[in-house]
């Protein structure tokens, strides 16, 4: 057969081209073997609060972490009914963020947006009430802050970026504090 | 014959062309997903749940959990002012003036995004100890051998390296509350000397 359309072949391959582009870019993310969320999740059970080792040269739980920022994180899981976290604010830089597996911050809080200087805050299923899981009394519901998580499992990170070296160990000790456990119901 | 090699010739171009322009577009991003000033890389929308694929597919190979860019903005540089990779086998100067920002810190990587060891033990330049000029400006030296002021080690092995930039709670904002740091507030990138 003879070639007559050399142009054919070259509309074919941008066609082409853009089809792999679009399959690649959907395709990656599920690719990435260790996003952020694999990274932690591997390194302590669920509704656990687990203090993440200041970053130091080949002791990173992920890249690029700042070395002048603690963390600490739990990975909840809400199958069972509501997680509840509780953390000291060290000072009004405190960054409490909640993920989904695949990244994404659904939700922040920072502790410029408090007015206490320690957070309660539950995290729900949409379907989930904490009514239903047992708030002793309403005074308490309302201290309480209400997340309610676009996924049953996810990530809490916590942050405490450090206003001078002076602040570091109250900053650790601010987030060994920190807290994560099921909801439970109280008598 | 010879249009089963433009057939095959076709679809391996087409192969390059899909996967490499996908790959530079999640990598080094596009002026659909990053904000580009000098040699500084910031994606617009990462962590935020409502992120285009581009910046999805690229926060999840940073291996990060970045705050939604409503908290804070980082911002990347791999190459000096005049477009060369930063190297630590060079000696830079940054310079930079006062970000609108609750709190700010300057980092430096391997290009790996790890931490380079040095005797110091110095990482990272934050807002609250970054030593300043009388007029509000900061220098810090990346290079091997100790300078004065701010000096961020870049380490003894042959390797490329990565600045970061990370600011919270930046004051300036767009019209969806993302954070905003003015094109010339990001800091210059200079080579001194190079060997």
């Amino acid at each position: 057969m003879r070639i007559r359309l050399p142009g054919l072949y070259i509309a074919l391959g941008l066609v082409l081209a853009g089809l792999i582009h679009i399959v690649a870019v959907l395709a990656l993310p599920m690719l990435a073997p260790k996003n952020g969320y694999a990274r932690l999740a591997s390194l302590g059970p669920t509704n656990t609060m687990i203090q993440i080792p200041p970053a130091a040269p080949g002791q990173q739980a992920m890249p690029m972490m700042a070395p002048d920022i603690r963390y600490a994180f739990c990975r909840f899981d809400l199958t069972k009914g509501p997680v509840r976290l509780t953390s000291k604010l060290a000072d009004d830089l405190f960054v409490i963020a909640l993920y989904t597996r695949d990244g994404d911050n659904f939700y922040s809080l920072t502790g410029a947006d408090m007015k206490r200087p320690d957070i309660d805050l539950i995290i729900t299923t949409t379907d989930q009430t904490v009514e239903e899981a047992g708030v002793d009394s309403p005074e308490s519901a309302d201290s309480d802050i209400i997340v309610s998580s676009p996924v049953k499992e996810g990530i809490a990170l916590l942050r405490q970026p450090l206003a001078g070296p002076s602040r570091t160990s109250y900053a650790e000790k601010a987030l060994a504090a920190a807290t994560c456990a099921p909801y439970a119901k109280s008598g | 014959m010879r249009s089963l090699i433009y057939f095959v010739a076709t679809f391996v171009a087409a192969l390059i062309l899909g996967i490499g322009s996908a790959w530079y577009m999640i990598e080094r991003g596009s002026p659909l997903t990053t904000t580009k000033v000098g040699p500084w890389d910031g994606w617009i929308s990462a962590g935020n749940p409502n992120a285009d694929f581009y910046t999805r597919a690229h926060v999840a190979r940073s291996g990060r959990l970045p705050l939604t860019s409503t908290v804070a903005r980082y911002f990347v540089a791999r190459t000096d002012d005049d477009g060369g990779l930063l190297s630590s086998d060079c000696e830079y100067l940054v310079v930079g003036g006062a970000l609108n920002a609750r709190w700010w810190s300057l980092a430096l990587y391997d290009e790996y995004g790890g931490l380079i060891a040095n005797p110091s033990s110095r990482y990272s330049y934050n807002s609250e100890e970054m030593l300043r000029h009388s007029d509000g400006t900061f220098h810090v030296t990346l290079s091997r051998n100790a300078r004065p002021e701010n000096w961020l080690p870049s380490g003894e092995t042959d390797q490329h390296l990565v600045l970061m930039l990370r600011a919270y709670g930046l004051r300036e904002t767009d019209s969806s509350g993302i954070g905003i740091i003015p094109n010339d507030r990001l800091p210059k990138i200079e080579r001194k000397s190079c060997g």
